[in-house]
């Protein structure tokens, strides 16, 4: 009995951890502030992206190429999609090398609220990327966010 | 056959039942001063699964619907639920819907957001004409798909793929209109041009705008003709009528390779375009997708379109409206409709002499469905109104207008599907 509960145990774990295969995390209304408070007196870079935005490849190849050279780069990445369709935005990350990492999707339908949590000057274009200097003022970017705007942006934070 | 049939029953009478409840506690809670006529019979999706399960198909389930009216004023709808475009039908203006009629019997990756939805016409004739796009692979490939029925919606034909280069690159982003002469115009946003300055190695900023005319209501078409090069890749098109047989367009255009504003441009039945300009002069220099197509309707003076478009560009930012003039090629009257963050989406329609445009809002909280109205083309306009209020998910609102008057069509998690008149302001 035991043994049986310890295989079902176990095989369950193994079912839960192949369904959640991938890094991606659900973003609510309260997962901005929480990522926010992770960076306190930290420089970090939003990117925002989704799978129905040609301009975001650019910018995710980009990202991919920058967090493979510098692993410790802060960036918080998330797709503007439904989690519920994760495996489309995992096929895309994989193609950027960026499945890897931790990042976030849309987990609430009511979209307007979760664009209003990170920023509520934004309109929805994409993509969108935000700069935020250690003491979290920020500049926002709409548009491809292209290596020579990230470093123009980390010095002149410095 | 027989359980389908069942449940619409059901479906029938819960609305009945829900939808005086409702309709009282809307207008309480929203005190709006703008009323529609009839009961809020609108359901939500959310009631409607705890009843019958989570397959359940439903106009108040369905993805992006859109709708329209026949000759006989019943309203026709559209939507998408698991990989099928479905059609169902009210005698009594959304109080009550026909069991929905499954359009594609093979299931396809229909696309179904606020920028891309199902299309539905139909004919003075009765027979119904449907566009939508369909997905092909998550790299932004599709095809535009086209069907009809010829025996009042019991059927439809095999839906065809109207993209005629046989290439499998973007082709999405549908529209489709009827002239009163008979002629159906379906146009969309396309890339082929995109993939032939590829394989040259030449840069090519966006992608380009075709269509294709049918002189027999759907039966057979034309060749796709290019409209225009450049064109941006990612939000709805407007259309028009333009004198009995043509059709105005407005689309989001890339000028300088770098701004995304609008053109405008009349399309003939044999492939003649004429009249493409610049239409909004907004200045936004972004290279993003905007998701936020513009809206337009033929205004009385020939030539002239009332139209509305999002921006945020240097010279115009939020939702705007002008009144286009082909001769001149200027819009006038340009005023800024809603420039509060959150605020997109507008839609234009007219009856009589006045004009209605609604629009999304967001506060920080709620959703709002807005309106403003003109009754003297578009010169001046009342306040706006708040019609809605949810906090929770919304579509783009639609305006649908007939000789009878102007309805918003518009789906959310909170209200379910919702096809309602606007009355005019006194």
């Amino acid at each position: 009995m035991r043994i049986r509960s310890i295989l079902l145990a176990s095989v369950l774990t193994l079912l839960s951890t192949q369904s959640f295969a991938d890094n991606i995390q659900s973003f609510g209304t309260s997962t901005f502030a929480e990522l926010k408070a992770g960076f306190a007196d930290k420089p970090f870079v939003v990117s925002l992206w989704s799978v129905d935005c040609l301009p975001c490849r650019v910018e995710l190849e980009m990202l991919g190429e920058l967090k493979k050279e510098d692993p410790s780069f802060p960036l918080l990445l998330i797709s503007t999609d439904s989690i519920e369709n994760r495996e489309e935005a995992v096929y895309i990350l994989e193609e950027y090398e960026l499945d890897g990492i931790e990042s976030w999707m849309f987990a609430d339908s009511f979209i307007e609220r979760l664009r209003f949590s990170i920023d509520p000057a934004w309109h929805g274009e994409l993509p969108r990327s935000y700069f935020y200097a250690a003491d979290h003022s920020f500049t926002a970017h709409s548009g491809i966010l292209t290596r020579e705007k990230l470093m123009e942006f980390f010095s002149s934070a410095q | 056959m027989i359980s389908e049939r069942f449940m619409h029953v059901i479906e029938m009478c819960s609305n009945a039942i829900a939808g005086r409840a409702r309709s009282h506690r809307l207008l309480i809670a929203l005190g709006i001063a703008v009323l529609m006529s009839g009961q809020a019979a609108a359901e939500s999706c959310a009631e409607l699964r705890e009843q019958h399960g989570e397959d359940h198909v439903s106009i108040h389930c369905g993805g992006a619907p859109s709708a329209t009216l026949d000759a006989d004023g019943r309203l026709w709808v559209a939507f998408v639920q698991n990989k099928h475009v479905y059609v169902s039908r009210s005698d009594d203006n959304g109080e009550k819907y026909t069991a929905p009629v499954k359009v594609n019997a093979i299931p396809e990756d229909t696309e179904f957001n606020g920028e891309n939805r199902p299309k539905i016409i139909v004919a003075e004739s009765g027979e119904v004409l449907l566009s939508w796009t369909t997905k092909t692979s998550p790299n932004f490939t599709g095809e535009i798909r086209f069907t009809r029925s010829i025996d009042s919606g019991k059927t439809f034909e095999t839906p065809r793929t109207m993209n005629d280069d046989g290439l499998m690159t973007g082709h999405r982003f549908d529209s489709l209109f009827l002239t009163e002469s008979g002629k159906l115009y379906l146009t969309w946003i396309d890339k082929r041009d995109l993939d032939a300055a590829s394989a040259r190695n030449e840069s090519y900023p966006g992608a380009a705008i075709y269509y294709t005319v049918s002189e027999d209501l759907g039966a057979t078409f034309t060749q796709n003709f290019r409209v225009s090069r450049n064109s941006c890749e990612c939000c709805r098109i407007a259309i028009a009528p333009h004198g009995e047989d043509e059709v105005a367009i407005l689309w989001r255009q890339i000028y300088d390779e770098e701004i995304r504003d609008h053109a405008i441009a009349v399309l003939g039945a044999e492939g003649e375009v004429t009249g493409l300009n610049r239409a909004t002069v907004d200045d936004w220099y972004i290279n993003a997708c905007p998701h936020h197509g513009p809206t337009m309707v033929q205004a009385d003076a020939e030539g002239e379109y009332h139209i509305s478009w999002f921006s945020a560009g240097n010279l115009h930012s939020g939702i705007h409206y002008g009144r286009y003039d082909m001769a001149s090629g200027v819009a006038e009257d340009i005023i800024k409709v809603d420039g509060t963050p959150g605020a997109g989406h507008p839609y234009l329609a007219k009856h009589d002499d006045t004009l209605f445009i609604v629009w999304k809002g967001f506060n920080g909280i709620a959703s709002q469905l807005q309106m403003m109205q003109s009754r003297d083309n578009g010169a001046s306009w009342s306040e706006p109104q708040t019609l809605f209020n949810t906090e929770r998910a919304s579509d783009h609102p639609l305006l649908v207008s007939s000789e009878h008057g102007v309805f918003l069509s518009w789906s959310s998690e909170e209200f379910g599907y919702m096809f309602k008149e606007l009355s005019h302001e006194n």
